[in-house]
């Protein structure tokens, strides 16, 4: 948090920029933040995140592909990137978004509390959090896969399953982590960890011979290490993940499912596209005019 | 190893910097605020004494993480929305508070009676009596106890990392999450840690030396 001040302090000169292209230009007709705030409905997030000028988005600095620092030190994955299309969407200004760093477990009472806009944290939508909190529509479909170690004697789905209740999985701990291994490997004794680099470190000290993580991150993984991780080669559970939002406003969760299925659906794709590229290796599937697909 | 070692150490000079800075804040603020507590616990009036005697047991019977969650959850409903690195600071200190109080009442009670009479008896005012009778004999009772607390404080701002604070423990967590390289990276927080503390003990030995002046 402490070394984002610089670039808070050049939101504001930005903000200032930003007024006065908005008095120099006054009669152009394309809608401004300012003509937006007056005209988004009183109560809604949608008007306090328009008139404070920027975007608060909780989430996490510890886990790649999903929300890391690169080397720059800059915080970027495809969390990231989805925070900036709401910003891109609000302000035109991809730039205009601040990341508060939080635990995976303050993701809901950072929302209920009110400290920050909407959580993009690789949250999966269940029924019981949507009692809790409002989510958006789903922006990336994950599954659970395997890493094992490649010098390992069971290093495949069918070894693993071959091991039977010998086979330790480590996976990050949440509400379905056990239900979710015995879907597949039904006898194998489950490692609930605290955290995703600390499931594979399990998997790297032996103490587990597979690691449960998302198939994002076997995939980001194994195409960066070869020589030290290998996938088991089984895909699972599927899981959506959404965006988190605080229940009972309804324009601000419309503004962002409009934004999220433009960004997906519509015609703006280049930050969707480009972290899909980026992230997971893949190229988004084209987008055919007709018949709407989502 | 060693290579991982050499990359990650570069990004967590802004992380030991929060560390520091955290560890001092509350180490001081906790003397402070703690120390005069604790007199009050001692020599204050009953209502006083009560009134700290009851936070001192609650505090040290609450785990610390407990209480960092409460000061940034629990406090925005009493209207008070701190920002992570003050609600950190603030949780760390009043836990430290807790054990300075009794540092200090530990310190004081060590000290016989008669050494607060014989200053009595000679006419010296309470504050007098206390600054210039019983501080210097507390003194070197209090900080080998104190200076346990130090260290653990140093150690125990690691869970402000939980409050999304990068200190050098979130800072540590935020490379292994782009290497996925653990093991050496927490070897190297170890290594961080020890010599801050191996540092503070070194210090808090000359600190010692210099007031066992006092013979018992």
């Amino acid at each position: 948090m402490e070394h984002e001040r610089p670039r808070r302090e050049f939101l504001k000169l930005g903000t200032a920029g930003v007024a006065m292209a908005g008095l120099v230009g006054a009669t152009a007709a394309a809608l401004t933040p300012e003509k937006a705030a007056a005209q988004a409905p009183a109560g809604s997030l949608l008007r306090t995140v328009l008139d404070r000028g920027k975007l608060i988005v909780g989430t996490g600095s510890t886990n790649a592909p999903w929300h890391f620092e690169n080397e720059q030190g800059q915080l970027v994955g495809m969390d990231i990137t989805m925070g900036r299309i709401l910003a891109k969407g609000l302000f035109d200004d991809e730039n205009k978004v601040e990341f508060v760093r939080q635990d995976a477990a303050q993701r809901i009472p950072n929302i209920t509390t009110g400290k920050v806009d909407i959580v993009i944290q690789f949250m999966t939508m269940t029924p019981q959090r949507a009692q809790l909190v409002a989510f958006s529509r789903p922006y990336y479909v994950e599954g659970i896969a395997l890493l094992t170690r490649p010098d390992a004697a069971n290093k495949t789905f069918d070894q693993l399953l071959a091991g039977g209740r010998n086979t330790k999985v480590a996976i990050l701990q949440n509400v379905d982590a056990e239900k979710s291994v015995h879907q597949v490997l039904p006898e194998a004794q489950v490692m609930q960890i605290d955290a995703q680099a600390n499931v594979i470190q399990a998997l790297e000290s032996r103490r587990a011979d597979a690691a449960a993580v998302d198939l994002s991150t076997v995939r980001w993984l194994v195409a960066r290490n070869p020589n030290r991780y290998a996938d088991a080669g089984k895909k699972w559970y599927s899981m959506l993940y959404g965006a988190a939002m605080r229940q009972g406003d309804l324009d601000w969760l419309n503004f962002v499912n409009t934004t999220f299925s433009v960004a997906m659906y519509g015609h703006q794709n280049d930050l969707y596209d480009k972290a899909f590229k980026d992230y997971f290796g893949l190229d988004a599937p084209g987008r055919t005019p007709g018949f709407p697909s989502i | 190893m060693l290579s991982a070692i050499l990359y990650a150490i570069p990004f967590l000079g802004a992380g030991l910097a929060v560390t520091l800075l955290v560890s001092l804040l509350t180490v001081s603020l906790s003397l402070v605020i703690g120390g005069l507590m604790g007199v009050a616990l001692v020599y204050g009036p009953a209502p006083l004494r009560w009134v700290i005697r009851g936070f001192s047991d609650v505090v040290r019977g609450i785990p610390i993480l407990v209480l960092i969650f409460f000061v940034y959850y629990g406090l925005p409903v009493a209207g008070l929305n701190l920002q992570p690195f003050s609600a950190a600071v603030l949780a760390l200190t009043v836990f430290k508070c807790a054990q300075v109080i009794e540092n200090v009442r530990g310190a004081i009670g060590s000290i016989p009676r008669g050494q607060m009479d014989a200053g009595k008896a000679i006419g010296l005012t309470f504050p007098a009596r206390l600054v210039y009778v019983i501080a210097p004999q507390a003194v070197r009772r209090f900080l080998p106890p104190w200076i346990n607390g130090v260290t653990d404080a140093v150690k125990g701002s690691a869970l402000v990392s939980l409050l999304g604070v990068t200190d050098l423990m979130h800072s540590i967590q935020q490379v292994i999450g782009r290497t996925y390289e653990a093991l050496p990276l927490y070897v190297l927080g170890a290594v961080f840690y020890f010599v801050i503390n191996y540092t503070l003990s070194m210090l808090s030995r000359r600190l010692e030396l210099r007031y066992s002046y006092i013979r018992d």
